[in-house]
């Protein structure tokens, strides 16, 4: 089954978020401040990236 | 590693398997149950995991591991466990006068991300500083403002032995100058050896014990 624009974009949501979260799951094997930079300025933005995409996804038109 | 960071890796663990299953079948999405398995791996639980995560790393923050992570912190370490009563931190350091493991910021409480814009900036810049930057020598480092009695009177305020130490009453408003912080504790012969870490090299180190029960 060909995956729709909309599925792409699910899944490249889904993979931004996954990232973010492994590295966010990495900085808690420190207690550093360079961990907390790593969180706040590195996971955070992916996070929040992949969210941003998967809502924009909801909202946009499907390209055939 | 704490239980809370153990539970926390376990959240984000989860919440990683979930969006990875959505990234790995997107088509799950054409049904109801697939959009709400979406809506929540990629929307809802991400958020909480950031929540989480953002009030472990500033738990973490306020550690005293966590303030001497940065070398140049490494002799006001030390200084904690100068074998010397007139040392104002290491007295309140060994004798549990502050919790041990979040012995800085007990003092130190309007520092870099705890203190103003400002104050964060600064906490930014150290980390900077500290990789990248020349790093300057411990006895250089000094505090930006003066340090403020309200720190100290967090817990002495109101105590006995603070009210009726003969050394505050030299002159009859000496108390009501500390606490408007007009007369720093620290001033000259009064509490003025904290850190000092100029003079680490001469002294002699307490070496904690472990404790029996």
């Amino acid at each position: 089954m060909i995956p729709t624009t909309i599925e792409r974009r699910i899944r490249w949501a889904g993979l931004l978020v996954v990232v973010g979260l492994v590295l966010q799951m990495l900085t808690f094997l420190s207690i550093h401040p360079l961990a907390f930079m790593g969180f706040l300025l590195i996971g955070c933005p992916l996070v929040a990236a992949g969210m941003l995409l998967y809502l924009y996804s909801l909202v946009s038109h499907d390209v055939p | 590693m704490n239980h809370t960071a153990l539970i926390l890796i376990l959240f984000i663990a989860i919440v990683a398997v979930l969006a990875l299953l959505t990234a790995w079948r997107p088509e799950l999405t054409r049904e109801r149950g697939g959009k709400v398995l979406a809506f929540v791996a990629l929307c809802i639980l991400p958020v909480l995991a950031m929540w989480a995560g953002v009030t472990e790393h500033l738990q973490r923050s306020t550690s005293t591991q966590f303030c001497l992570s940065c070398h140049v912190m490494g002799d006001f370490g030390k200084s904690l466990l100068v074998d010397d009563r007139s040392y104002i931190p290491a007295r309140h350091f060994q004798n549990n006068f502050v919790p041990r493991d979040h012995a800085c910021f007990t003092c130190h409480t309007d520092y870099t991300m705890f203190g103003d814009y400002r104050a964060k900036w600064r906490g930014v810049h150290h980390v900077l500083v500290e990789y990248l930057g020349t790093i300057p020598k411990p006895e250089d480092i000094k505090l930006y403002t003066a340090y403020n009695n309200r720190e100290c009177l967090h817990c002495h305020a109101g105590a006995r032995a603070y009210l009726e130490a003969s050394s505050h009453h030299k002159k009859p408003d000496m108390l009501a100058l500390a606490a408007s912080n007009q007369l720093s504790c620290m001033s000259s012969n009064c509490h003025d050896i904290v850190h000092d870490v100029a003079t680490l090299k001469d002294a002699t180190f307490w070496s904690p014990q472990a404790d029996p029960k």
